[in-house]
């Protein structure tokens, strides 16, 4: 959850400030109105005061005082609309355009970069942050006239009688200090509140959890008032925070008014002195109210705080780096042959790939094997550039991959992944997602392909069936990832542990499926268990981010280090209980998380070697030179592997 | 009796996250719904309106004090050569400010009683909608329904007491100045309520479309937001399949939607202001106008500057409090009260805890021809199913996934209904019975909650006894979490157990319950092997009648009979006749042999991961 990217020092106003820069006319304009309605606002008092005493002493109407005044109200008020007009467009138009960059950028960079905060964290960032962000130069904007009015209303004060503004600046400090009251024991409330409230939600997103249970156990009822009931102190909680605003709105009924009634007492006194009119009696009681209007400043002054930290959560994805690209195309009808010459990665002072040399014949498969840490997943992110080495050069069909325009590369290298997530609207969109659109019986194929056919059809609506509507295991969501591979079948595949979530007769047909593209893709599979490495031309064996041998399974098993690698990756193995059954293996969709391995760790079987029972020596780590995986099995199968199984979905 | 929930067609829920039911998109209707609601809280707490409105007689007073005072202290003492009476005057409208910043005081609290139930009440809906749609749903929209717990609620709570502090403070304000002006001459008010009454009633007129472009705004705020949420988890997706470019341009469409919805937006906010002005800026101008003619009429300088105070220190200001709030937050709120309108249902809790009479020899649970299907397009899941569980019977039902085991189990335990065909227990349809006492359904995802281990375990059957439950502990292998815990009345936190423990806390709750028919549904997927032979040879040993829906092949071992299932094809015998004739069973169990060579055997196999002892499970004796 924690999006721990070291704090960025930048100075308060860097790139998304900077690059609100783009409303400089409208926002000019914001500011020129602004502080034009407030110099009318200020100016008005001043103009009724002189109109009334015109009034009282010539008891007919003052024409030229009172157009003055319309002229005054008229202004402040079209101004005003103009202010929320223009202010409106303008933070509309830059919140847009922030959210914008900011995904733009996102989606440019490598998908690491971004991955950087967390989803929830990223969504916050682009929705709620970049919001703040954009709305802070229309506030600062206005803010002028926040600044004006009651700068005003004490000039107003001095300009009619010195005493006035006096009595204001003494009653002054009594109200700053209220508000501070005000804000830090709202805080101590609102913390308690919160708690209370996250209480409730915990306990809900346990339930909604545990909702299985709930069904068959009719436990609904019970459970609402599990949920519940932390209202009551909730609404505790809530009595005291209204119980603080009331006693602070309390405090300031009294003062403000007070402090008003002071100015005029005070003006009073020297209207009876002859000082001033009854005029400018009315204009002081309006400017003693126009300079107690700092509160509206603190609010604005609030905003810009919040909308520059704001900022400042966007500059680091605002700087985030593009994938660099060029257009070159792949030559027709490759056969997808991949190299790696020298691929070092770097990621925080480590070298999580160092020196990997492969190449991997056009149309044929490679497993990646290795316990974990050992960078498998790197290296088929790096195979499929959705990262870039940060030393070495990847070629496919002798184009270095950052040579490849993005189109052409993602309509030739397909991915699929654990733990997919899935795009588009309904089934039948998230596998045809993708830069290309394949058509409708390209996406059924491929679901077929992937032994997804059989759950799709079941599901409410096929294949039309709204994703938010259909209910999919782990299993599933891995054989609709594996579809939207298949759907956009290039020259090159790669399967990131993407059968993990499958039961054994699933995957069987998976990796048949995936076989049957020998020839026409190259297919990389990251693989902890052995049944992938056991169906594929070529392991590439990784070890702390090197090449520790490639070759064929079945002869680097016989290195006892070798089947370490996949005990450890299926932990425990172990036979339990049960020596009734011959060979027991699991066979359900697990959610594909970390929690499987208990499960996993039965596919170890005991059944015999075939062939070497003596232990083949493996050159170990064959070093910086170039590895050739062969394609001697031509058919990509395996050689010791039963081909009898009819799959439960193909008779 | 107990219903079933519909599970066949789940409900759609569109990405605002309204409920499900179809709701006219009006502003009308909004405020329909809203208000046929809103009525009977408001009445039920009208006491608590009622203390609010007498409190702000209070404020009353003082408002009425303010421009009246101001008059009388000009014209009897200022003007009058006599300053001490004009600020004794002036002292009564000081004095006059403490009772009213007591009634603000009360006024808060009178506000608390008409919004923290609100509020609750809010947090009840939402909670018990959460439930009836996750009871349905096949997927359950956690996020959304915690937002509307705590983030709408919120907004609702926040918008609804500005809406009753403004409109109070309004009318009381509105009130006194009114009064005042009257006081100070009758005349006034012919002068100031004409402007007024328009300026409010052109302001009225903009409510509707502006809550209408309110509503536009939420919406397309909020599929914004869903448009990030989901590129933001599916960055490397979107990365590995190209669809970066697609994904931007539906961002860019829907922030220029947005952006749209605000201009327009911004266009009815400077339309307000005008309409604002005319209730609020121009009677003072009209009252320069009219001040001749008044003064004519007897209207003296004093009188004419309460009025003015009147006019600008307290009706402008609480005016434009009133119609800032109603035109932001009031069409905000309107647009989430309306989310929350609509009540719903939960399932009746059970009310029996044990079965209903039968013969000890009728069949526990038996399926006639029953046929299940997702959808009346969708092929069928189970197609004319016949099965028949004996008294004390141990039945596994192995198959690949997707084969229909989980619906199977669903269907048998009642929770849905088949779509053809008919399910019975104990010699009677399943409407005859409480679900609950006739059968328990474990399923694979236990619910283990933040509370104490006891009422964790007693979940199923809060009557329990001590000795009971403890036998159950035993029974199950989790003593050693009880006492890492802490004993039975420790608190749980199920983020601190593993996936592992918390399916045992569930098969122990499973072990407590009196009914007959006990279906575990791949509730031991996350224990060892040898953790999940202890637990089914336990439940088996509990009595009554046990269906592991298997995770492991294993559990096919130990069950006296097997249900092969793939897809609508279905076989049933004990383990050695299937191995003789099934297929599938065979290709399930024995002649897959991934690896060419196992583990070296050296490995200490025997440790069971999550530490349990091996071999505790005494036999309970039947509760059947």
């Amino acid at each position: 959850m924690t999006g721990s990217r070291p704090a960025v020092t930048s100075p308060p106003s860097a790139t998304s400030v900077r690059f609100l820069g783009a409303g400089r006319i409208p926002l000019a304009a914001v500011a020129i109105c602004s502080a034009g309605a407030a110099l009318a606002a200020v100016a008005l008092p001043a103009a009724i005061g002189t109109t009334v005493d015109q009034l009282v002493t010539q008891g007919r109407i003052p024409w030229p005082a009172l157009l003055l005044c319309a002229a005054l109200t008229a202004l402040e008020v079209l101004l005003d609309a103009v202010v929320a007009l223009l202010g409106g467009t303008t933070t509309a138009m830059l919140t847009a355009r922030l959210r914008t960059a900011v995904l733009d950028r996102v989606i440019r960079a490598e998908p690491r970069h971004g991955q950087v905060v967390s989803p929830g964290d990223l969504t916050t960032r682009l929705t709620a942050n970049a919001a703040d962000a954009a709305a802070v130069p229309v506030t600062a904007a206005t803010a002028v006239a926040g600044v004006l009015l009651p700068l005003g209303g004490i000039v107003g004060l001095f300009l009619i009688d010195p005493w006035t503004g006096l009595a204001l600046l003494v009653g002054a400090p009594a109200f700053v200090l209220l508000l501070r009251t005000l804000v830090r024991r709202t805080a101590d409330a609102a913390a308690d509140y919160q708690r209370e409230q996250a209480l409730v939600a915990t306990r809900l997103t346990e339930t909604l959890d545990g909702i299985a249970t709930v069904r068959a156990a009719h436990s609904a009822t019970r459970e609402r008032a599990r949920i519940t009931e932390p209202l009551t102190a909730l609404a505790a909680h809530g009595r005291r925070t209204w119980q603080i605003h009331g006693s602070a709105a309390g405090t300031s009924a009294v003062l403000l008014p007070l402090l008003s009634v002071l100015v005029l007492a005070v003006a009073g006194v020297r209207l009876a002195a002859g000082a001033i009119s009854v005029g400018d009696l009315l204009a002081v009681s309006r400017y003693a109210v126009l300079a107690v209007g700092l509160g509206s400043l603190t609010g604005a002054l609030g905003a810009i705080a919040r909308g520059r930290s704001a900022a400042r959560r966007l500059d680091p994805l605002l700087t985030l780096p593009s994938i660099p690209h060029r257009s070159r195309t792949l030559p027709p009808d490759g056969p997808g042959t991949l190299e790696l010459r020298d691929i070092d990665v770097t990621r925080e002072g480590e070298q999580p790939l160092r020196k990997v040399n492969l190449t991997v014949p056009g149309g044929t498969s490679l497993a990646v094997v290795g316990r974990s840490g050992s960078g498998k997943s790197l290296l088929a992110a790096v195979a499929g550039r959705l990262t870039d080495p940060d030393g070495g050069t990847v070629l496919l069909d002798g184009v270095p991959l950052d040579g490849v325009d993005p189109v052409v590369l993602r309509h030739e290298v397909g991915y699929a992944f654990a733990r997919p997530a899935l795009l588009g609207r309904t089934v039948e969109d998230t596998i045809a997602a993708g830069a290309v659109r394949p058509t409708g019986a390209e996406v059924r194929a491929a679901a077929r392909a992937a032994s997804a056919d059989g759950f799709i059809t079941l599901l409410p609506q096929g294949y039309r069936t709204p994703l938010d509507q259909a209910p999919l295991s782990g299993g599933e969501r891995q054989r609709l990832g594996l579809a939207r591979a298949f759907a956009h079948a290039g020259r090159l595949l790669i399967l990131d542990d993407a059968t993990s979530s499958l039961d054994t007769i699933t995957e069987r047909q998976v990796q048949r499926a995936l076989a049957q593209r020998a020839g026409m893709s190259t297919r990389i599979v990251v693989a902890h268990r052995v049944s992938s490495a056991v169906e594929v031309d070529r392991v590439v064996w990784l070890e702390n981010g090197e090449v520790r041998a490639v070759g064929r399974h079945s002869d680097l098993w016989a290195d006892p280090d070798y089947r370490q690698v996949f005990h450890a990756a299926g932990t425990t193995a172990h036979s339990g209980t049960s020596n009734a059954v011959p060979n027991e293996s699991t066979h359900s969709d697990g959610d594909g998380d970390g929690d499987t391995a208990q499960g996993r760790g039965t596919e170890l079987r005991r059944a015999p070697l075939p062939g070497a029972t003596e232990p083949t020596p493996i050159p170990a780590n064959s070093g910086p030179g170039t590895v050739v995986a062969g394609r001697d099995n031509g058919e990509g199968r395996p050689l010791h592997h039963q081909e009898r199984q009819p799959g439960p979905e193909t008779p | 009796m107990t219903p079933t929930p519909p599970t066949t067609s789940p409900p759609r829920l569109d990405p605002l996250g309204k409920p499900p039911e179809q709701k006219s998109t009006t502003e009308g209707g909004a405020l329909r719904r809203v208000t046929r609601e809103g009525v009977p809280f408001l009445r039920a707490r009208s006491r608590a309106v009622l203390r609010l409105a007498g409190w702000s007689l209070l404020e009353f007073a003082q408002t009425f004090l303010t421009g009246y005072a101001v008059a009388q202290a000009i014209d009897r003492g200022f003007l009058s050569g006599s300053p001490t009476t004009g600020l004794l005057w002036l002292a009564v409208a000081a004095i006059a400010t403490f009772p009213a910043a007591l009634a603000t005081r009360r006024v808060f609290g009178g506000l608390a009683d008409l919004v923290e139930p609100l509020r609750d009440g809010l947090v009840r809906r939402s909670v018990s909608r959460a439930l009836a749609q996750a009871l349905t749903a096949p997927t359950p929209a956690t996020t959304r329904s915690v937002s509307q717990v705590t983030h709408q609620s919120e907004i609702a709570r926040d918008g609804w007491a500005g809406l009753v502090l403004s409109l109070r403070a309004f009318v009381f304000t509105a009130a006194g100045a009114l009064a005042g002006l009257a006081a100070l001459s009758p005349r006034l008010l012919l002068v100031v309520l004409p402007p007024l009454l328009l300026g409010l009633g052109l302001f009225l007129a903009t409510l509707i479309p502006m809550a209408a472009r309110q509503r536009a705004y939420l919406g397309a705020d909020e599929a914004f937001a869903a448009h990030a949420g989901h590129t933001a988890s599916a960055l490397r997706d979107i990365a590995a399949t190209g669809a970066g470019q697609r994904t931007l341009a539906g961002a860019r469409d829907l922030a220029s939607e947005q952006a749209g919805a605000a201009r327009s937006l911004a266009r009815w906010a400077a339309v307000r202001i005008i309409a604002l002005a005319v209730c609020s800026r121009l009677p003072p101008l009209l009252l320069l106008l009219a001040a001749p003619w008044l003064m004519r009429h007897g209207l003296t300088s004093g009188a004419l500057v309460g009025a003015f105070t009147y006019l600008t220190q307290a009706l402008a200001p609480a005016l434009h409090a009133l119609l800032s709030v109603l035109g932001t937050a009031g069409g905000r709120l309107v647009v989430v009260l309306d989310r929350f309108t609509g009540r719903v249902q939960l399932p009746p809790a059970p009310t029996a805890d044990s079965p209903p009479p039968h013969s000890p020899l009728a069949a526990v649970a038996e399926l006639r021809a029953v046929s299940f299907a997702y959808g009346p397009a969708a092929r069928p899941v189970l197609d004319r199913l016949d099965l028949t569980l004996r008294p004390g019977e141990h039945l596994a039902v192995v198959g690949p996934s997707g084969s229909g085991k989980s619906t199977l189990a669903a269907v048998l335990a009642a929770v849905m209904p088949p779509t053809e065909g008919e399910v019975r227990w104990l010699g009677r349809p399943t409407g005859d019975a409480e679900h609950t006492a006739v059968r328990t359904l474990l399923p694979q995802q236990a619910h283990v909650f933040t509370g104490t281990l006891r009422e964790n375990v007693c979940y199923l059957r809060p009557d329990a006894d001590e000795q009971e439950i403890l036998a159950s502990v035993a029974a199950m292998g989790v003593q050693p979490l009880m006492e890492r815990l802490g004993g039975l009345d420790a608190p749980v936190d199920p983020q601190r157990l593993s996936l592992g423990e918390r399916q045992l806390i569930a098969l122990c709750r499973a072990h407590l319950t009196t009914a007959p028919l006990l279906i575990l549904d791949e509730a031991t997927s996350h224990l060892d092997p040898a953790a999940e032979a202890q637990a089914e040879n336990a439940l088996a040993a509990r009595g009554g009648t046990l269906v592991v829906i298997a995770h492991r092949l294993s559990s096919a071992a130990r069950a006296q009979r097997v249900l092969v299932m793939d897809g609508t094809h279905t076989a049933c015998g004990t383990p050695a006749e299937l191995l003789a004739h099934s297929e599938l069973y065979r290709d399930l169990t024995g002649h897959w042999s991934p690896a060419p060579a196992g583990p070296p055997s050296t490995e200490s196999s025997t440790e069971a991961p999550t530490g349990l002892p091996v071999g505790t499970a005494p036999a309970k004796t039947p509760r059947t």
